[in-house]
């Protein structure tokens, strides 16, 4: 299969129609801006924020606060699908009591932009994103990629497929968490993109093969241990063990063009006119702001110039697959599957 | 003060503060009265409300050693729903109430399965102490009350934001899983330990990885292996009170090295 780039990825996945349709022909991303250069937010601003990395969220908003006390901030804090329906609720009842909404994860964003409730984004905002993830009606702030964490002393790169099909069918000793929901996100993924038969033959075949553990942090563990060679796992688990235990046996490898090396965003939507919630929206996306996530959360920043964690493949080289996000909250037949298959 | 009474004076003082997070939609038995934000002019309540069960759970106790054939055991659930020590001892001091919940089914266990009438009252004895220390907490309880040391009972649910705070509120709703199985809500409480994981735990596993990446596996094992399967297998209470009360040690552990880790950021702008 032809390796496409990342931008090429994300492009397709907006000519699907399902997405906010992004800039295909995106504009050129511009540089970061750091906080100096943003206008002071005074008013009253209502923000419902979907669960995130404990306290790093709450740390920005504090931050934000501080640095603009004019601004009255009042957060509503929940999951982000509850929030999200809260809002079209609320649309649909002609109330309106947010003005931005912060989620964790895209399909809960997908939700409020399929009600018509988000407001459009300025492009002069919009082209501060990297290519791909330019959106005329919602700002991704952050991502995050699904890997296949290998320890280094029992297998070297060459032996593990680019393909995550492939790996049902390999001899290596696999680590996987069925029971863990970014998991079950990424089998979602596999089973919107490869078809229910396909994704059920891959949980048989790998179920031969693999050790079960409760989360993805236990499949890092284990990989890191030798217990097994490979392991599903979303992208920070092994950066932030590596953080801790520099010369932890474990590296990342990455799939290509399939659910492997998926790509799922953080985003923050504008559910009011005016300048004052796009431009709460600007400080998401300032240097800084983005800086510490990836330094805090290591998130993936999704502005120009600002690094990523360190460890993680540049997002450049990455192909993840081309889909639209929000339907990974179609959870329900994959859940049906994999029990079917006995694997949960 | 003796170091026991000081012990559960923490104890309540913790719970209770804590508990407002979570008790609006957490009530399994009815809304909760006004009563438990002002509990010490209800503690004379409270007290006659304890006699009367004491005297109730007796004569079912009664009832049964005299071989009545009407008895059913499901009133003894019936009284304790029916007083508002319930939601006293519910909004202050959940192990307890747990205790209460776990004594009410060692009698009528005892009672339908026919056990022998010495082994009822133990049961029964049990119970009966639960009730008066109970009663205990919910008096140290109405004094930091009155001080104004705990937070009023709050019907809407706050989210915690720090990392501290969010430990807090899962050790919480840990003991609330104790007390949702010992009322025999298996299915409640299984679901309230895989919502805490969630909705709680993993916002804070991230920080912990790089401090302790082994005790951060141990408790995904507790939430997703080890206490669901205590519930399923239906271990009985104490089994899942233990489980529970390791998650707890581990727990504070992870918040030491929480704090620690706040302490050492830096800041976002």
């Amino acid at each position: 299969m032809q390796r496409r780039t990342f931008l090429q990825g994300l492009a397709a996945a907006t000519a699907l129609g399902s997405l906010p349709l992004g800039v295909a022909n995106a504009l050129s991303p511009m540089a970061s801006v750091s906080v100096e250069s943003l206008p002071k937010l005074e008013g009253d601003l209502t923000l419902y924020l979907g669960r995130g990395e404990g306290g790093l969220y709450e740390n920005v908003l504090q931050a934000i606060e501080k640095r603009n006390p004019k601004l009255n901030l009042k957060i509503r804090r929940g999951g982000s699908a509850a929030l999200a329906n809260t809002i079209v609720a609320e649309k649909k009842a002609g109330v309106k009591r947010a003005d931005l909404f912060w989620a964790v994860d895209t399909g809960s964003i997908g939700m409020v932009t399929d009600a018509g409730a988000a407001k459009p984004l300025p492009s002069d905002l919009t082209t501060q994103l990297k290519e791909g993830f330019q959106y005329p009606s919602w700002s991704p702030v952050t991502g995050r990629v699904r890997t296949l964490p290998y320890n280094t002393q029992r297998v070297s790169p060459e032996q593990i497929p680019d393909s995550v099909m492939a790996l049902a069918d390999s001899d290596l000793k696999l680590g996987w968490a069925p029971a863990y929901s970014s998991f079950q996100s990424f089998v979602t993924a596999m089973r919107l993109l490869e078809g229910e038969k396909a994704t059920r033959a891959w949980l048989k075949g790998v179920n031969r093969n693999a050790k079960k553990y409760a989360g993805e942090l236990g499949v890092v563990m284990g990989v890191e241990r030798g217990e097994v060679d490979v392991g599903f796992a979303n992208h920070y688990y092994t950066l932030r063990l590596k953080s801790g235990k520099p010369d932890a046996n474990v590296a990342l490898a990455y799939t290509k063009n399939d659910a492997g090396c998926l790509v799922n965003a953080s985003g923050i939507v504008a559910l009011s006119d005016g300048d004052l919630p796009v431009n709460f929206i600007r400080y998401l996306l300032t240097h800084e702001v983005q800086s510490y996530l990836a330094r805090e959360a290591y998130e993936i920043p999704l502005v120009q110039d600002v690094a990523q964690p360190e460890g993680l493949a540049s997002l450049s080289t990455l192909t993840p697959p081309a889909m639209d996000l929000r339907n990974l909250a179609d959870l329900r037949p994959t859940l049906n599957l994999m029990r079917d298959v006995g694997v949960l | 003060m003796t170091t026991t009474l000081k012990k559960m004076g923490a104890l309540v003082f913790a719970s209770a503060v804590s508990f407002s997070l979570l008790s609006g939609n957490a009530m399994a038995n009815g809304a909760i009265g006004d009563h438990v934000n002002n509990l010490h002019a209800h503690i004379g309540e409270y007290t006659e409300e304890v006699h009367w069960l004491e005297s109730k759970f007796g004569s079912v106790v009664d009832a049964y050693e005299a071989k009545d054939k009407n008895l059913k055991t499901d009133v003894l659930m019936e009284y304790w729903e029916e007083v508002d020590f319930h939601s006293a001892i519910e909004t202050q001091y959940v192990p307890i109430y747990a205790t209460i919940w776990q004594g009410i089914y060692g009698v009528k266990m005892a009672i339908d399965n026919g056990k022998p009438v010495a082994d009822v009252r133990v049961e029964q004895e049990k119970l009966n102490h639960a009730l008066w220390q109970a009663l205990g907490a919910v008096k140290l309880a109405s004094q930091y009350q009155k001080k104004g040391l705990i937070d009023q009972v709050k019907t809407t649910e706050v989210e915690p934001t720090t990392g501290p705070e969010v430990i807090d509120d899962i050790k919480t709703r840990l003991d609330r899983v104790v007390a949702k199985y010992a009322e025999q809500l298996h299915e409640v409480a299984t679901t309230l330990v895989h919502d805490t994981y969630l909705q709680r735990f993993e916002g804070v596993e991230g920080d912990l990885i790089a401090k302790d990446a082994a005790l951060v596996e141990d408790l995904e094992k507790d939430f997703n292996v080890t206490l669901p399967q205590a519930i399923s297998q239906d271990k009985g209470v104490d089994a899942v009170r233990h489980v529970v009360e390791a998650m707890q040690v581990k727990l504070d552990k992870a918040r030491k090295l929480l704090v620690e880790a706040e302490k050492g950021r830096k800041d976002v702008f």
